[in-house]
């Protein structure tokens, strides 16, 4: 059975940092001058500090039976099984001894401390273990050992037991930054996994919503047009019986045709409106380029929208600076765009009120502006300000959307399809324009478009292609 | 998962504290800590944050060794109650034993002790388990606070399953240890049917149980072993 990540043995020297473990060890020895080696639970060899033994140690080494006997000294030292908590001695041959107590983490053991060699306070003489080797210098040998510390095995055990303390509180905290650290990691593998399906579900959604939106477009711009068909037949047919090309008609017949003949064109209108935004919305946009004169065109704009605003006495004027240049723009969308804000002023303004369209230099450059060296005399504004119902600050954000009403209601005073708006913005923006709406409700609206005074298809595709090249 | 070596004579076992955020879980193992004797337990391991609340997890290892020289060792996880740790606390729930689930019993709390309830029961599932075989203990931590449960809705609310239900103050210490019993009952009746544990490494449930609770601190007048008994006894099966 496999076990949890958490549960995952690690092996000690790669738990703590090494370095400063040899750190706190040596100034362990360097208090209690006894030797001290620290294995993992694999019996690999993470500390090893020696004190006063190399000479004794070295001079047995040279003798070849006394190595023999060392090696499985420093065997037994490295690998006796030890029993929990408890303290272990080995005894070497040549007198010394070592105490040895496993280090734990949860019940197991994860290495071994070893204090020694030391000399036990009670050896008086050189062991018979060792007198037996032939060929040692045995007062040597004791001068040797007399560099070791002597001490009695309570005060070694003591010790051992405080450094295991020690060990114990360096494993634990190791143990804590281990775990929190696996548990971050997995924890962010496992929120970047959820993360990953989450968007590859929205990918999915938004690829959906946009074969959607192809429909939709599609089937506006294919409704549009078979509607617009049926609709010229009925507004011609009304026309001809209006000119009396049918025979001579009373005059409540007339108005009666009149008004048929009203409501067709309004409703061409509308479906023009949807058909241009379609057709904006396919990309099929194309802007056709020519110089034009400011005061004429706002002239027939204004006089497109005059009979709606005399039937409600508003007082339409218009504002043009003298010394403005010839625009070169498409003046057919441009004039679409003040016939449209032109028609909506006069729609939300009650009767008495005042429409102006002002055109002048721009007061700042439009965000996103076309040219790389555009400055803000290469731009002109046209602005339409009404003294309107005017439109709520929460709202201003999306009335340039595409079928939005500020009063979305069904009872609403003021008809309409929502699209005027949208077109305008469409066109301003299809000529590298910006539009900004200001209001105060009750006392008016200020529609702003900021336009360059000459387009060139093309620049700004360029400057978007640089910025992602670099 | 539990985890058996047979080489190692070891068992593992894995409760996990689980609830709404602020609950009680990483209090239910403080008080543990200090109740549970210091020779079959470890340190208990918290990641502090800032806000007081846990971020990853609180670990409380207990740990003996049996009469038959098995080492059970059990580890007490919590996870964290706040809603954007989904990820750690589904991790933390892998290879589960045992739930001890922690709902805070004021009236207020209902609504986030059934989310996450449902939690717990998708992050079973998440990890391949069946919520229905795991098994699962209801703590009603806070009795003491003013907007707590009466004793007849709680009665009603574990009517409703067949986890059994525990009352507890667990900042006080009272009912953390019925709780952890009941689990660790329920946690063992369901090994044993599983793997044999009983048979196999001759672990009595009476052994099992006595070893975590034999020294419950008898300061604590509200709690001892006799009575943990006895109110965990005919619940839960």
């Amino acid at each position: 059975m496999s076990g949890h990540f958490l549960d995952e043995k690690i092996p000690l020297g790669e738990l703590l940092d090494l370095k400063s473990f040899q750190e706190v060890c040596r100034s362990f020895v360097e208090l209690y001058k006894i030797g001290l080696k620290v294995f993992d639970a694999a019996g690999q060899k993470l500390v090893d500090i020696k004190v006063g033994s190399g000479d004794f140690c070295g001079y047995l080494f040279t003798n070849g039976e006394g190595a023999r006997r060392c090696t499985a000294t420093v065997l037994k030292v490295k690998t006796d099984p030890l029993e929990e908590s408890k303290i272990h001695t080995v005894q070497c041959f040549s007198g010394a001894r070592y105490l040895v107590m496993p280090l734990l983490y949860d019940m197991d053991v994860v290495g071994r401390a070893i204090f020694g060699p030391f000399v036990p306070e009670d050896l008086e003489e050189l062991p018979p273990t060792l007198t037996d080797l032939d060929g040692l210098d045995f007062q040597h040998a004791s001068k040797l050992m007399s560099k070791i510390r002597r001490a009695p095995d309570s005060t070694v055990a003591k010790v051992l037991e405080h450094f295991v303390k020690v060990c114990d509180v360096l494993v634990f905290s190791a143990y804590k930054v281990n775990l929190t650290s696996r548990m971050h990691i997995a924890s962010v593998r496992e929120s970047f996994k959820e993360l990953a399906a989450k968007n590859a579900k929205l990918e999915e959604s938004y690829q959906q919503l946009q074969e959607l939106d192809q429909l939709k477009s599609n089937f506006l711009a294919t409704v549009s047009h078979e509607l617009r068909t049926p609709l010229t037949s009925i507004i011609g047919y009304a026309e001809m019986l209006i000119e009396g090309l049918a025979g001579p008609l009373g005059p409540e017949q007339l108005e009666y045709l009149r008004t048929i003949m009203d409501k067709g064109e309004s409703l061409l209108g509308l479906i023009s409106s949807i058909l241009d935004l379609t057709r904006i919305e396919s990309g099929k946009l194309r802007i056709n380029t020519e110089p034009f004169d400011l005061e004429a065109m706002v002239a027939n704009a204004i006089s497109s929208v005059l009979p709606q605003a005399n039937r409600r006495g508003l007082k339409l004027s218009a504002e043009v600076s003298p010394e403005l240049p010839q625009p070169v723009l498409d003046q057919e969308k441009i004039t679409q765009c003040v016939v449209n804000l032109l028609a909506n002023a006069v729609k939300f303004t009650p009767e008495g009120g005042t429409v102006v369209v002002r055109i002048g230099p721009a007061p700042r450059m439009p965000a996103k502006p076309l040219g790389r060296f555009d400055a803000v005399d290469a731009y002109f504004r046209i602005e339409v300000q009404d003294s309107g119902i005017g439109i709520p600050a929460e709202q201003l954000g999306r009335i340039f959307d595409s079928f939005y009403q500020v009063d979305g209601s069904s009872t609403r005073e003021f008809g309409g399809a929502g699209l005027g708006l949208a077109i305008v913005r469409s066109y301003v923006e299809a000529h590298g324009g910006e539009i900004d709406a200001t209001s105060s409700p009750g006392e008016g609206t200020t529609i702003q478009m900021i336009l360059p005074r000459v387009f060139t298809p093309g620049i700004r595709v360029e400057q978007e292609s640089r910025r992602q090249a670099s | 998962m539990v985890q058996i070596n047979q080489a190692q004579r070891e068992l593992a076992l894995k409760i996990v504290y689980y609830g709404p955020a602020l609950s009680g879980k990483t209090t239910n193992l403080i008080s543990l800590h200090e109740r549970v004797a210091s020779e079959v337990r470890g340190r208990l391991l918290t990641v502090d944050t800032k806000d007081d609340r846990t971020l990853f997890f609180d670990m409380l290892p207990v740990f003996f060794r049996s009469s038959n020289d098995l080492k059970v060792k059990i580890k007490l996880y919590t996870v964290p109650g706040q809603v954007i740790h989904a990820a750690t606390r589904r991790l933390v729930l892998q290879g589960v034993d045992g739930v001890a689930f922690i709902a805070d019993a004021q009236k207020s709390a209902t609504q986030a002790n059934n989310e996450a309830w449902r939690n717990l029961m998708d992050d079973l599932r998440a990890n391949g388990l069946d919520p229905l075989e795991v098994p699962i203990v209801i703590q009603f931590n806070k009795m003491d606070l003013p907007g707590a449960m009466s004793d007849e809705e709680i009665r009603d609310a574990g009517e409703k399953g067949t986890e059994p239900v525990f009352r507890a103050i667990a900042v006080r210490g009272e009912g953390v240890v019925e709780t952890l019993h009941g689990a660790l009952q329920l946690t063992y009746r369901d090994l044993d049917r599983r793997y044999g544990l009983g048979a196999k490494f001759r672990l009595s449930e009476d052994e099992f149980l006595g070893e975590v609770f034999r020294s419950i601190d008898p300061r604590d007048s509200e709690v001892d072993a006799a009575r943990v008994r006895a109110m965990v006894v005919g619940s839960g099966e």
